[in-house]
């Protein structure tokens, strides 16, 4: 039991990480969305050769680029922060691809219309297939946020002290190296099982509205 | 007779030398024509005629490849590309109504109507939502203002497209087809507002395959096939003695079906 209580105290460091990253994603990738959207081919190469980057180095990878590389030179970043950043950016470029997709699934004559009545871009984005493509986008979304929970058990390896990193120090000093890890598993069971509820809810409603 | 000697005032739609290929496939190629105020046009022919392409040309949704494009004695040239600046004063004057209805199925109707008033013209939401109850009533569905278009039949949402365009107060209104995706039945109530809206001399250009709307409503008839006008001229002699042979069987394929 006191096994449990350990870890279960680490669960809202893996909350935090989780929301903070994935909210800093889910901005950015209106960023790179829109440069995948732009008028000026150079932004557009741009922004592309950036997702496909983002998206083709494995996490922890980037997270060690982040944190060993770049955190510990002319600037130094804490454990928490270089995890935002690397994971944050991952998640960015792939909610980016989102996005993307379900603003292609936004039906040609929206955009027709619009120009037809002369809103301006801004408009047409904000006020007419935004909110149709987020209609989309969000079932998509809440399945990266359900990843991005069980992938941020990778931060342990710099040092952020969420629920992977105080199981593995349970462990150690328990000499017990199952116990741990089943309650690690269980407490991700519990914290990802209302959010695939919620994606499967709203995949419903959402789509019934159309 | 019809006078051919046109008034430059009553002038509100002049097209010059209009081509527009997509690939090598030419849609329109070099279309020329002159409507004047309060003119209603109708244009039909065979599906890849190009007719859908040139009334599209009209508002810049698709750029012509040459040519030039005058409405209100306001020209746009097609050669070198067309700025924003130009696309959105043209589009001011042109109003259009798709096949398709296009209207925004996140918003109630209202919003649909009000809400381009806000963004292109500036108006107080207040203001916008009594010119949009005014049109509304106009087509007959005032009771539908906070309905979604969802809830509303075919003929019904292609009406409040028209009181959407109409809204902006458009010197010119294009119309694609507008009653092809509805039952029949449903079209007529669409006909009826768009003939009520020729009876208040609004410019109009129709794309249709409704020969007797052409025959009753339209002061034009024009005839496109391969990109080209073929024959035009008073709907009635045209549909009861065209004098192309290419027109000839077009209409006996539309009529004796």
């Amino acid at each position: 039991m006191e096994h449990f209580g350990r870890i279960f105290e680490a669960a809202p460091v893996t909350l935090e990480v989780t929301a903070t990253c994935f909210t800093v994603g889910a901005l950015l990738g209106v960023v790179l969305v829109s440069g995948r959207r732009s008028r000026s081919w150079v932004v557009r190469s741009v922004s592309r050769v950036v997702i496909d980057v983002l998206r083709g180095i494995p996490p922890i990878v980037f997270l060690f680029i982040v944190f060993f590389g770049i955190g510990s030179g002319a600037i130094t970043l804490s454990p928490f922060q270089a995890a935002v950043i690397g994971l944050g950016l991952i998640s960015a470029a792939h909610l980016a691809e989102i996005y993307r997709g379900s603003l292609l699934a936004v039906n040609r004559g929206q955009f027709e219309a619009s120009q037809a009545l002369g809103l301006g871009r801004t408009t047409t984005y904000v006020r007419v297939i935004g909110p149709q493509a987020m209609r989309v986008a969000i079932p998509g979304m809440v399945t990266w946020a359900i990843s991005l929970l069980k992938d941020s058990a990778i931060v342990s390896t710099i040092g952020v002290a969420e629920i992977m990193l105080v199981a593995n120090q349970d462990a150690r000093a328990s000499g017990s190296s199952l116990t741990p890890f089943i309650i690690a598993a269980l407490i991700y069971i519990a914290l990802g099982t209302p959010l695939a509820f919620l994606s499967r809810y709203l995949e419903r409603t959402l789509s019934l509205k159309r | 007779m019809i006078a051919l000697t046109p008034d430059r005032c009553n002038l509100m739609l002049r097209l010059e030398g209009v081509r527009k290929a997509f690939k090598d496939q030419v849609a329109v190629d070099d279309v020329s024509l002159d409507v004047e105020a309060g003119q209603v046009v109708a244009i039909i022919g065979p599906s890849g005629s190009g007719k859908s392409t040139l009334l599209r040309c009209i508002n810049l949704l698709e750029i012509p490849d040459r040519g030039r494009i005058t409405v209100e004695g306001q020209p746009t040239d097609a050669k070198g590309g067309v700025s924003t600046k130009e696309l959105m004063k043209l589009r001011r004057k042109v109003g259009m109504v798709f096949q398709s209805f296009n209207l925004f199925p996140h918003m109630t109707v209202l919003r649909n109507i009000s809400l381009p008033q806000e963004r292109v013209l500036g108006r107080s939401r207040a203001q916008a939502d009594a010119r949009s109850m005014a049109l509304l009533a106009q087509v007959g569905l005032t009771v539908k203002a906070d309905s979604h278009p969802s809830q509303c039949s075919g003929g019904q949402q292609q009406r409040v497209a028209i009181a959407r365009a109409l809204a902006l107060d458009p010197k010119i209104m294009l119309f694609d087809e507008p009653t092809s995706a509805l039952d029949p039945e449903l079209g007529l109530e669409v006909l009826a507002v768009m003939r009520q809206l020729a009876d208040q001399g609004m410019t109009m250009i129709v794309v249709t395959h409704e020969i007797h709307f052409a025959a009753d409503v339209a002061d034009r008839l024009i005839v496109m096939a391969d990109g080209r006008i073929i024959e035009q001229g008073d709907p009635k002699s045209v549909i009861n003695n065209p004098q192309v042979d290419r027109t000839r069987t077009f209409l006996s394929a539309i009529r004796d079906r």
